[in-house]
């Protein structure tokens, strides 16, 4: 019998979404006897929904609620609605990422110290060091079960794709290549079945290879009798009594009727975008900027990741799509390095896309059409890609406001997404492409183009982390500067983007604010 | 914007009655040689200038009309005046350009060039937008065509069929 919880008992947390940082912390909280009740957006899929089809798990589990794209990019045209390519379900948008792993760099959480002021960008470090956090690398690596050291599960085999692009980045000089890590079991782990190389990981894995909290923490964490899941169940508003504490939760379930969850603690992990707006939406007499707001910077200093992408059309069959779909990273180019004209780095990591998705992002601006697209797909199959994911640097003026007049389903002002890029990332983006290309030109490519950018899946930043209460706007603890017993538990309270991709770090944060706040209730703090 | 008055939308009711037993994709060849819907052949002039269109925008010599025609198809019921009008307009263009209709223009390059100029239009874009989806979103097409080998879970994944078997001997 599941657990349920009543909506006046205010000694759970509420937990918002049930991703990568929400799901982590439900199952690490229920595991200390923590009960939490987790509201989650949208629907609860089974493993027979996942289907091997690029457009039918688009139109399944993308979060295609209003949303605006805004800001000086091509997106903003050719993809006005959909500025974020993630997913509203149970799971979030674990169902949907390629499993890379990789930890933030040491570097990477003290930049300002680094590098100093830069004009344009809101810089700051993180106020945790990479030494703190590096004990829950290691357990977020093991819950997870990413290959390499703390699992010693074997890395994956070299797919083809990888070997193409590997065999062009040997000869330009790259070391650093490796087949993971990966949250995608080598041999059976946790309870999970090995991968089959199926491809379609940001489908949603069939055989459950892939970690996501849609099967292992979500469930976990109902099964042990502390955690109450409420799918379809979109977080409204957060209300907080005379001390500004925060006391309850008020949601809309699926047929659109208002409840009110009362609540003990609150986390927010609703991703980048609808984190900060739920606290935006949350004013009151006593915060009319917003819950947790003070500083001014919630919503602001939205990182996507500087990226990229390039394909090289090779002399033989490359069958990009059997496998992983990012069967391998290439980290040279993560290093600090301001010799090369910009700072912060960039991994470059294969990636492939079946032809439907290739069709429709080889370049969905208006001109995108003719022979010189229908010659790279028919081409499809000797066709090997490259995304590059680089550091993005804060800008204040980057993030998520309320729209002034439009509203959604709920009533609701719809979110405007703004983003444009500091020259920073222009330059860093340059950079990649170019090297990207003297890759594949190393391998042989008979024809190489780069390809515009699609919505990313990447998001942080928003709600970051700072020492001093005015920079921003949570703790070292992801703990809100404003509101003791609100916290934030995805990856909006990065203080910066990283050249690496989030998931490992929003988990490993997600495993240390587990501790900190059992620790906390048992000090009778919260 | 202007929109004919005699193009009036057609029911989906009157296709199936124009393709005898709902069968759209039977067809019989005319013209080219190509195989042809029956809706296609009872309206050959919007047909014609959409397969043309559709051509020019995602031009793959190796594939039939029919995997062009058949997702072009239902727009000729939901959006037949942006459709008629679309090709009307592009026909002027034609005229005065060529001194022929669209679809009569022998060099691509002419053809490509004129789409260019509405290439920002609804009209344009409508027709792209459904042709991507349609052209590239059909199983037919994926291997024989593209050599895309689609869903791979109902056979344990590539596991054992290929997914590390090349050999980079090209170098």
């Amino acid at each position: 019998m599941a657990t349920r919880f009543d909506h006046d008992d205010d000694s759970v947390v509420v937990i918002i979404g049930s991703g990568a940082g929400g799901g982590t912390l439900a199952n690490a909280l229920a595991k200390k006897g923590i009960n939490s009740v987790v509201l989650e957006a949208g629907k609860r899929y089974q493993m027979n929904d996942i289907e091997n089809d690029e457009w039918e798990m688009f139109k399944k589990i993308s979060w295609l609620d209003e949303r605006i794209t805004a800001g000086p990019r091509q997106l903003t045209e050719t993809f006005p609605g959909l500025p974020a390519w993630i997913v509203k379900g149970v799971g979030g948008s674990t169902i949907h990422w390629a499993g890379v792993s990789l930890r933030f760099q040491p570097h990477e959480f003290k930049w300002h110290s680094e590098v100093g002021d830069i004009a344009g960008a809101n810089l700051l470090d993180w106020p945790i060091s990479y030494e703190e956090l590096e004990p829950y690398y290691v357990k977020a690596e093991r819950h997870m079960g990413v290959t390499g050291e703390s699992t010693g599960m074997p890395y994956h085999q070299w797919n083809n794709n990888f070997k193409v692009l590997a065999a062009g980045a040997e000869r330009v000089g790259y070391k650093q290549l490796r087949s993971g890590p990966m949250a995608i079991n080598t041999e059976a782990y946790d309870d999970r079945a090995r991968c089959m190389q199926a491809g379609f990981c940001m489908q949603g894995c069939r055989f459950g290879a892939k970690w996501s909290t849609m099967y292992t923490d979500i469930p976990r964490a109902e099964a042990s009798g502390y955690c109450e899941v409420r799918p379809r169940s979109m977080a409204l508003k957060i209300e907080h009594d005379d001390q500004g504490r925060a006391t309850a939760v008020v949601y809309a379930d699926g047929d659109g009727n208002q409840h009110r969850q009362r609540a003990r603690a609150v986390c927010v992990a609703g991703n980048s975008i609808e984190s900060p707006r739920l606290l935006l939406n949350s004013h009151s007499a006593m915060f009319p900027d917003g819950l947790a707001n003070s500083s001014g910077q919630v919503g602001r200093n939205y990182m996507t990741h500087a990226t990229s992408c390039i394909f090289g059309v090779m002399p033989k069959p490359v069958h990009m799509h059997r496998g992983t779909t990012f069967a391998g990273i290439i980290s040279d180019e993560a290093r600090l390095d301001p010799s090369r004209g910009f700072v912060g780095g960039y991994t470059l990591e294969v990636m492939s896309l079946g032809v439907p998705f290739f069709a429709k992002f080889m370049d969905p601006t208006n001109a995108g059409w003719g022979r010189e697209i229908t010659t790279a797909l028919d081409k499809y199959d000797h066709l090997s890609g490259v995304w590059i994911c680089g550091e993005d640097l804060p800008v204040e003026t980057n993030g998520i406001t309320l729209h002034d007049t439009k509203k959604d389903q709920h009533g609701l002002p719809v979110p405007v997404v703004y983003k444009g890029d500091h020259p920073n990332d222009e330059k860093l983006r340059r950079h990649g492409e170019q090297q990207a290309r003297r890759c594949y030109e190393a391998a042989g490519a008979e024809r190489i183009f780069k390809v515009p950018d699609f919505p990313t899946s990447h998001n942080v930043g928003t709600n970051r982390m700072s020492a001093k209460a005015q920079d921003g706007v949570v703790n070292q603890w992801g703990q809100t500067h404003d509101i003791d017993n609100l916290f934030i538990s995805d990856g909006s309270q990065f203080t910066s983007s990283g050249a690496e991709n989030p998931t490992l770090t929003i988990v490993a944060l997600a495993l240390r604010q587990a501790d900190h706040i059992a620790e906390r209730m048992q000090r009778q703090e919260l | 914007m202007t929109h004919s008055s005699e193009a009036q939308p057609i029911s989906r009711r009157r296709f199936l009655s124009l393709s005898g037993q709902g069968a759209l994709l039977a067809g019989v060849a005319i013209g080219t040689g190509s195989l042809w819907p029956r809706w296609a052949q009872a309206e050959p002039d919007l047909a014609a200038g959409l397969l043309r269109m559709g051509r020019d925008i995602y031009p793959h010599d190796a594939i039939e009309d029919t995997h062009y025609l058949t997702p072009l198809e239902p727009l000729l019921e939901s959006r037949r005046a942006l459709i008629a009008d679309g090709l009307a307009d592009l026909d002027r263009r034609a005229h005065e350009a060529h001194g022929r209709r669209y679809a009569d223009i022998e060099q691509e390059a002419d053809r490509a060039a004129l789409l260019r100029e509405i290439e920002d239009g609804d009209f344009f874009q409508t027709v792209r937008g459904t042709l991507v989806v349609g052209l590239y979103d059909n199983p037919a097409l994926w291997e024989p065509h593209f050599g895309y080998e689609g869903a791979s879970w109902q056979q344990g994944g590539y596991l054992h069929r290929g997914f590390d078997d090349l050999t980079v001997d090209w170098l």
